[in-house]
């Protein structure tokens, strides 16, 4: 269809907080989708193509807790702490087998993303029923936007992206698992146990796909074994836009991403935003091949050089 | 590597791959079986297991029912049914086993308009009698095929109007990005012109998009009386919940697509679909409108963990006994001559009503109605009329319409092929 | 090697020194003596199953292409495309375009041509594209991947009338008709379906495989493999590594055009799922699973695999079919983790060790000449 949106909302202060609020949640939409994959492709080398079925277990996670009677919040966490024992479960039995053996580490993650969203279906039925979107909305001039889509979830977003920074940054296991990654033999040799540090790692990883998963079972509408494809290519295209560096390229990737997202989908309709995404990614791929954070050290090493 | 009916045929492929060649001579004729048998291809599982499921539960009921009945001419009917996965090629290479292998008598299949289309090349090269029985877009007019579902035309004639008189007639459409989608919002776009209504917005979402806070904004911005929502699969169901949270459930939605097949007014807490009307051939809540039957329990005694009747599993199974009439009328199970008991025209007591089947167009007339869903996401039926296949029967052809009594044809009719849309 | 005095053995020598070398599995007379028995096999055949059983293998014949596409670039040059089908469903569209526009049998087979053209100039385009502007590794998977999806969602979206080309419609998500391939001069032309066009993908995939057989075997081949295992000293040895890549990029992606050609001829029909991470993502486990860097192990894997998933949609005996998906990924799992090079390789491997330790046992001086390695 060439007409994809009817009319072009016209540019005034109420249209343009309705842009903001749409840039905002595809933001957090696509830094939650992202952060766990990024983790585990960033430090470990392992490409999760499971990764949206492991969001997915923190959504039936969250979503059965929830329906068996317990508050949302708590059903929230019910469905991280699944994901992160099923994470370490995998890791223990098949992740681990794949260390550095990056395309191997992607057929096996199918396999298992089949078996996840079959076994799923099998044993859960059909569907769940929905959980409703909590928080409401705001409303300015003729319009509206959710509260918990658009305000509440970019800001757990950065929250978790600024605790992963201090956590690798700051403490003794952050330092110790950037050692591992770096140079396991080294780490190893300076009294670190690599493989506690891979399982811990790989259970972080989890954990933020079973958080992802938790946050959004309220905001995914249906809940089906087919779900977790939504979350599957924003994840992987934000992660090799962002490149080498996990929180800061998770960080840009999803602001350009989500620019280009929501600019397009809001004057042209959502199929251009979806193009837009995808294009942008082409783009930036050809003309950034480490990403955003490998573009940028790189010009800070040239830089250095020259002074 | 087997199936579990394990034919000799099968047996030989087999070893055929891994070359255990003893060339023992085989050769001929004749499927897997002898007696009637019947194709079943619903999707159990991937992205339209939703809706496939009950489809393949309610065909696969009637058909043991008729065999509990002393079965057809006599004979019990077999039943061949693997899940196609909602995989399209899947679905073409399960077409050629069951029409050639398994020698199906007749075939139900298929959920989505692509699946019916990845298949159709097959269906014509072996002239294979087969029912469709997903509500569509319309206008397919097909020697072997029966589309039973209800169409675009039929769904959007009863709900339209019926929200037009009671809202106002700024209508804002929303309808997923492809066959369906775009040709219901013709449809709209024919009904709207008809009868001087305005079409404010019209909006095409990609099937794969979940957030709908633009399309949200815009339909804020354009304030209309109505939305005609042709939203299809689980990932734009999302719509219904994000209007919700947006306090937008005062706006009315009309829609074809909500509640009869997914049954979200189930799935979801209300006031999700409060304020949206359907029209719908049946739904579960209709119960059966037959003398001394019910439908609804037979299915759940049936099927104990199933989810819910659908509006599509209603025509599996009046389907199935059109069917099975016509191979009685007919005194044989060869598709030519069922087929052309079935151009006849033929009346059968559904569920849903009485229907007739439109022996020129192979398509129903339906007895269709509005559903509404109210505060509590309780269902009510209204605005009850009878809608016939009008379109293939009066206005294609420059209004001689499609018959295929009277000729051969493997075509598609749109809207543009008669209105200015 | 014995001396032969024999001319046509010698002929045959060097045929056999032209498909044989370091990169590729089964360098033994007793290999050509299975393969041959394979190849009468597989022409007989169409003789002794059904029907259905010989058009379900054409599918997987075509599908074969996908599977030697990859194996070339991704087990012989270290590139891993996720996007090979990009190819394939650009050939399959083109063809489509052609075939509906003229109906003659000359001029499907210029469709025939184009579409493959089409989708090696698309290759061509997108290999120049990466490997000048520096995408390596992983990169370049994500790009093709990426790409994929982009055809994915442009094509849902052409149903309506205006995305035509001449009389025919693109159809978004309900996909495209495709005309049967015909050979032919004229109006008067055989069209190729069942038997017939079975024997043509058996004939195209004979030549196709080892035609690529020698291709890795030549000196090329050996750059390739060269890149693989280490680019910058490759590169340091005076190799021009883009171009090299963009070659076998645009190779890898003439085949899988190829198989798009066959694929939608095979079922008259063609659709975006094509393009779809579902279906993308298949060759890379066909030739995970087969070996990459085993062109016979992909071909044998892609065959095996589709015809279990298929059977399995029906389930097998007490299992219903609702386990299939639970049984393939299982297994998937099961060979990348107890298998990692492949079924062939491991099997070589396998071969190979057991031999040895029987030369060791039998204190034989000689080592065997035809070492399968």
């Amino acid at each position: 269809m060439i007409e994809v949106a009817a009319t072009p909302l016209q540019l005034s202060a109420p249209s343009l907080g309705a842009l903001l609020f749409q840039f905002l949640n595809s933001f957090g939409f696509i830094i939650l989708a992202t952060v766990g994959l990024a983790i585990i492709f960033g430090m470990m080398g392992v490409i999760n193509l499971a990764h949206g079925e492991f969001i997915l277990i923190g959504v039936y996670g969250t979503a059965l807790t929830y329906h068996a009677g317990v508050p949302l919040p708590l059903a929230m966490v019910a469905g991280v702490v699944v994901t992160t024992i099923f994470g370490v479960i995998v890791e223990r039995t098949v992740v681990r087998h794949l260390y550095d053996r990056l395309l191997d580490s992607m057929v096996a993650t199918w396999g298992l993303a089949l078996v996840i969203s079959q076994l799923l279906l099998i044993v859960f039925g059909s569907s769940l029923d929905s959980i409703s979107t909590p928080m409401g909305s705001v409303s300015y001039g003729p319009f509206s936007s959710s509260i918990y889509r658009s305000i509440f979830l970019p800001i757990v977003a950065v929250a978790v992206l600024g605790g992963l920074y201090v956590l690798f940054t700051r403490t003794e296991f952050g330092v110790k698992a950037r050692a591992t990654i770096k140079d396991p033999e080294t780490a190893r040799a300076m009294g670190v146990d690599t493989d506690r540090m891979y399982v811990s790692t790989f259970a972080i990883g989890s954990a933020l796909a079973g958080l992802t998963g938790a946050l959004y079972a309220p905001a995914l509408g249906s809940i089906t074994p087919n779900r977790g494809s939504t979350f599957l290519v924003e994840a992987f295209v934000a992660v090799v836009v962002g490149g080498p560096s996990v929180i800061i390229g998770t960080l840009s990737a999803s602001a350009v991403l989500s620019v280009f997202n929501a600019t397009g989908s809001f004057f042209f309709g959502t199929f251009i935003g979806q193009m837009l995404l995808l294009l942008v990614a082409i783009v930036a791929l050809r003309l950034l091949p480490d990403g955003i954070t490998g573009y940028v050290k790189d010009w800070q090493q040239r830089r250095r050089a020259e002074q | 590597m087997n199936s579990d009916r394990v034919s000799r045929r099968s047996v030989l492929a087999a070893a055929g791959t891994g070359l255990g060649m003893s060339v023992a001579g085989c050769s001929g004729s004749g499927g897997g079986s002898s007696g009637p048998t019947v194709g079943i291809l619903e999707d159990r599982s991937g992205n339209f297991q939703l809706n496939g499921t009950s489809k393949w539960q309610a065909t696969r009921l009637a058909i043991e029912e008729i065999n509990e009945n002393g079965g057809l001419l006599g004979e019990q009917i077999e039943i061949v049914d693997p899940d196609p996965q909602s995989d399209n090629s899947r679905y073409q290479e399960l077409t050629e086993r069951l029409i050639l292998q398994d020698q199906v008598d007749a075939l139900w299949a298929g959920y989505s308009s692509a699946t019916r289309e990845a298949i159709r090349p097959i269906i014509n090269e072996n002239e294979q009698l087969y029912f469709y029985t997903t509500q569509y877009e319309g206008g397919v007019c097909d020697n072997t095929i029966f589309p039973v579902g209800a169409t675009a035309r039929q769904q959007l004639g009863i709900v339209t109007p019926y929200l037009a008189d009671e809202f106002g007639e700024d209508i804002y459409i929303i309808a997923a990005d492809y066959n369906f989608g775009q040709l219901s919002g013709d449809w709209v776009n024919v009904l709207a012109q008809e009868n001087g209504y305005n079409i404010i917005g019209e909006e095409y979402i990609p099937l794969d998009e979940t957030d709908f806070s633009s399309v949200i904004n815009r339909i804020q911005d354009e304030d209309p009386d109505f939305i005609m929502s042709m939203l299809v699969g689980a990932n734009h169901e999302n719509f219904y919940d994000q209007r919700a949270t947006n306090g937008m459930e005062d706006i009315p939605i009309g829609t074809s697509t909500a509640m009869a097949q997914g049954h979200e007014h189930i799935r979801y807490d209300p006031p999700a679909l409060t304020n949206v009307y359907a029209g719908v051939s049946y739904m579960e809540e209709l119960g059966d409108l037959r003398e001394g039957e019910n439908f609804v329990e037979d299915f759940y005694d049936r099927w104990p963990d199933a989810n819910y009747l659908n509006q599509e599993a209603q025509n599996n199974y009046f389907s199935v006994y059109l069917w099975a009439e016509a191979v009685r009328e007919a005194e044989t199970f060869d598709q030519e001559a069922v087929i052309e008991v079935l151009e006849e025209g033929q009346e059968v007591s559904a569920p849903s009503g009485e229907l007739t089947l439109d022996g020129a167009t192979h398509h129903m007339e339906h007895e269709m109605r509005v559903a509404e869903a109210d505060e509590e996401h309780e269902i009510s039926f209204t605005n009850n009329e009878r809608i016939g296949p009008s379109f293939l029967r009066e206005e294609v052809e420059g209004g001689a319409g499609c018959d295929l009594r009277e000729e051969d044809k493997t075509t598609q009719y749109v809207p543009s092929d008669v209105y200015d849309v | 090697m014995s001396e032969s005095v024999d001319a046509e053995a010698s002929v045959l020598d060097r045929l056999r020194g032209r498909l044989e070398g370091p990169n590729t599995y089964g360098n033994s007379l007793p290999f050509w003596a299975v393969f041959a028995v394979v190849i009468a096999g597989l022409a007989l055949y169409p003789q002794l199953v059904g029907v259905y059983t010989v058009i379900q293998t054409s599918r997987y014949f075509a599908l074969a292409f996908l599977a030697l596409s990859l194996s070339f670039i991704w087990g012989y040059a270290g590139i891993l495309s996720f996007g090979q089908v990009a190819f394939f469903g650009v050939a399959a569209y083109t063809f489509g375009i052609i075939g509906l526009n003229f109906s003659s049998a000359t001029e499907i087979m210029a469709a025939l041509v184009g579409a493959i053209l089409v989708g090696t100039v698309a290759a061509a385009i997108v290999g120049y594209f990466m490997f000048y502007g520096g995408v390596r590794d992983t990169y370049v998977t994500i790009m093709t991947l990426v790409i994929a999806l982009v055809l994915n969602t442009f094509m849902a979206q052409t149903a309506g009338s205006e995305w035509a080309v001449g009389v025919a419609q693109l159809g978004g998500f309900n996909g495209m008709d495709i005309p049967s391939l015909t050979l032919g001069i004229g109006q008067s032309g055989f069209v190729l379906e069942r038997a017939a066009l079975y024997y043509a993908l058996l004939a195209a995939l004979v030549v196709t495989y080892l035609g690529l057989r020698v291709l890795v075997n030549s000196s090329f081949g050996l750059t390739m493999v060269a890149i693989r295992e280490d680019e910058a000293r490759t590169r340091t040895f005076g190799y021009d590594v883009p171009f090299v890549k963009l070659v076998v990029f645009t190779i890898g992606g003439a085949l899988a055009a190829v198989g798009g050609v066959f694929y939608g001829s095979w079922g008259n029909y063609i659709d975006p799922t094509v393009f779809g991470i579902a279906f993308a993502a298949l060759p890379v486990v066909w030739v995970s699973v087969g070996g990459r860097e085993s062109l016979v192990g992909a071909l044998g894997a892609t065959v095996l695999i589709e015809r279990m998933r298929t059977e399995l949609s029906s389930g097998i005996g007490p299992i219903g079919s609702e386990w299939a998906l639970v049984i393939v990924g299982g297994l998937l799992l099961g060979v990348i983790l107890f298998m990692p090079a492949g079924v062939v390789p491991t099997a070589d491997d396998l071969i190979a060790r057991l031999r040895d330790r029987r030369t060791e046992r039998g204190q034989s001086t000689n080592t065997p000449e035809e070492a399968i390695e």
